[in-house]
């Protein structure tokens, strides 16, 4: 309710923008359903580009940590244990470094459905990756060494609490042996995106848990300093054994990509296809069905509105509902990605991975990701809107007499 | 000041048309006050949406100042409705949701005028029409009389020289009726050219000079009369 008028109190600005206001807030209701709508799309919308771009950045951040080179033994297409012995030629190839006998599977719990990763690691050596460099740094190596302990990631502990083996596990090995392991501690959150189902044991009590024997390695890490050097010493190592396969770090990271693109493409063609069908709605509105619209058209023209000044006013009205929709959208979206962690999303992106994953998303902020949501959600809006609004404009307003 | 000569009008829905206004000659000048008479569906509201540049002529002239408006592409006709025509429409045709003086304003939005010169004009034609005193009520709140009195005050805030009336009297009791025939002359003594479309025989007696002109079946018929006086 409008007590004081600009008749009284002088208003700041132009005689149009006081009439956009004044439409804009009088006529709320007009509005209301359309920057609903617009808000679920681009609330969606960003959410998931939030994810995929905050996964994509920890990927990226994980596999910077990676050795460069795998080298794997190969047979019949399958990767098989390598022999422990296979590190000596490697260690005489000019113009690498950190060459580390690897030893890391599965294990498979009661009815073989849920699996561990189990990580078997040399204390006293470097370590491959940077990430166990971290966790072993922080760890009393001493009262570790001096039983049977493992270190385990969040969702290892979390699911053998929930099967009543809060403090120790007992292991099945492969020869029939139960073999009892303490949990020395758990892992940090942060390093859950790798280490979430990990479990990390001495060499010994790995191979043994894995059934493999004492010169068995899974695999053999390397890395090569000189990004110039990586194909000629892929070839080299490659020419050793006729069973010898190398994995280089952007074979990982191509295919981590493939399975996040193609969550995030399945998303975003649902989106696209939501976008269109609401600018159809919209078109419709304003073309035909908004008589109200034509009226309040026809009736602008017959008090003096030219057809520019009219688009003016539609067009300043549309860009405050995008920009509005556009901004809560997606602080909305940040927030319930970056604080309240993504319920449900998350689940649809990191599903598949068989254990609760309670990854942290690292905020990441990238403008072209969000400048393009504008673009694909504004430029098609305004559109449906201005277009019909032009093609009322410019038929002579006649109704406005009757 | 407006000159009408052998206009037609058609309107076409598939294969019919419909003859709306048949060899319209009329001539109406600076100052005067046409009473365009006749029973509903005569095509009153044709010829008025025809002067006002919201339709278009079949065939035929129509000149406003020696202006063929007809013909003009739009930034001119609405430049010259908003410099020259006011209207006053059979349903007032307010935006509901806006306060009396914010309906007022709507026709010098485009106009260079700022919000001070825009609020005096505003002002002054809520004076003028005599219904200052509901300046802030929302236009969906105001009887029929009060909103009659919104659409004069928002014909005349241009100051346009040409006062268009299409059944200003359709939807008020008599005592409005009688009141805005008292504006009406105002209007008249101000200097105003107002064309009215009625079928209202209050019309037929004005206290001031007027002319009426009967229509029937989309034609001005014949017989012209003179009424009234300058008093
Ligand atoms: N857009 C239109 N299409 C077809 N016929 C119309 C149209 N507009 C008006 N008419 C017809 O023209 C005639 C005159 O209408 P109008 O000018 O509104 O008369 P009045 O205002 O005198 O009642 C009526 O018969 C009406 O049905
Ligand atoms: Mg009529």
């Amino acid at each position: 309710m409008s007590s004081k008028s600009f008749l009284d109190k002088p208003f700041f600005g132009s005689p149009f923008f006081f009439f956009l206001t004044l439409e804009f807030f009088k006529e709320r209701k007009k509005h209301i359903g359309v920057v609903v709508i617009s808000l679920v799309i681009l609330f969606l919308l960003s959410s998931v580009l939030f994810i995929s771009s905050s996964i994509r950045y920890s990927i990226e951040q994980t596999l910077d940590k990676e050795p460069d080179f795998v080298v794997q033994k190969i047979q019949g297409g399958e990767r098989v244990n390598a022999p422990a012995e296979w590190i000596d030629p490697l260690l005489e190839i000019y113009g690498i470094n950190k060459v580390t006998a690897r030893v890391y599977g599965r294990y498979f719990f009661k009815a073989k459905r849920d699996s561990f990763l189990i990580v078997g690691v040399d204390f006293m050596d470097e370590q491959s990756h940077k990430t166990l460099e971290s966790i072993m740094d922080e760890t009393d190596l001493k009262s570790f060494l001096s039983s049977d302990n493992m270190l385990v990631g969040e969702g290892v502990s979390i699911y053998l609490k929930e099967h009543f083996y809060p403090n120790h596990y007992s292991f099945l090995t492969p020869k029939g042996d139960f073999k009892k392991i303490n949990i020395f501690k758990v892992l940090p959150k942060e390093s859950n995106l790798i280490a979430n189902d990990m479990i990390i044991l001495p060499m010994d009590l790995a191979k043994e848990v894995l059934g493999m024997g004492e010169d068995e390695v899974t695999d053999i890490a390397l890395n090569v300093p000189n990004d110039d050097e990586w194909d000629n010493v892929a070839d080299k190592i490659s020419a050793f054994y006729y069973d010898l396969r190398v994995v280089t770090k952007h074979d990982i990271k191509k295919a981590y990509e493939n399975l996040y693109n193609y969550k995030g493409g399945v998303f975003l063609i649902l989106f696209l296809i939501a976008i269109v069908t609401f600018v159809l709605i919209l078109y419709q509105r304003y073309a035909m069905v908004y008589s109200s619209e034509r009226r309040h058209i026809g009736l602008l023209r017959a008090l003096g509105w030219s057809i520019r000044d009219v688009l003016k006013l539609k067009f300043f009205e549309t860009i405050i509902i995008v920009i509005i929709s556009f901004i809560v959208g997606v602080v909305l979206a940040y927030f319930y990605v970056f604080v309240l962690g993504a319920p449900l999303l998350k689940e649809i992106f990191l599903g598949g991975a068989n254990m609760k994953n309670s990854l942290v998303l690292v905020p990441v902020l990238d403008f072209g990701v969000l400048s393009s949501i504008f673009l694909i959600y504004a430029v098609p809006f305004i559109a449906a809107v201005l277009i019909p609004v032009w093609k009322i404009s410019v038929t002579d307003p006649k109704e406005a007499m009757l | 000041m407006i000159s009408i000569e052998n206009l037609n009008r058609y309107f076409k829905s598939g294969d019919t048309s419909f003859h709306v206004l048949k060899d319209i000659n009329l001539e109406v000048l600076e100052g005067e006050c046409v009473v365009l008479r006749g029973v509903s569906g005569s095509g009153k509201t044709t010829l008025l949406s025809i002067m006002a540049g919201l339709d278009r002529p079949s065939s035929g002239k129509l000149l406003v100042d020696g202006e063929s408006i007809a013909k003009l592409p739009d930034l001119h006709i609405s430049a010259f409705r908003a410099k020259k025509i006011g209207i006053i429409f059979q349903h007032f045709n307010l935006l509901e949701h806006l306060s009396a003086s914010e309906n007022v304003m709507i026709p010098l939005i485009p106009s260079e005028l700022n919000m001070t010169e825009v609020a005096q004009r505003v002002k002054r034609s809520l004076e003028i029409a005599n219904i200052s005193h509901k300046a802030t009520r929302p236009a969906g709140r105001l009887s029929g009389g009060e909103k009659q009195r919104v659409a004069i005050a928002r014909a005349l805030v241009a100051d346009p020289s040409v006062i268009l009336c299409d059944e200003p009297t359709a939807n008020l009791d008599r005592d409005n009726s009688l009141k805005f025939i008292d504006i009406l002359k105002d209007l008249h003594n101000m200097g105003k050219t107002i064309i009215v479309a009625t079928h209202d025989p209050l019309f037929d007696n004005l206290s001031f000079a007027s002319r009426i002109v009967p229509m029937q079946d989309g034609s001005i018929v014949s017989k012209e009369q003179g009424v009234g006086s300058s008093e």
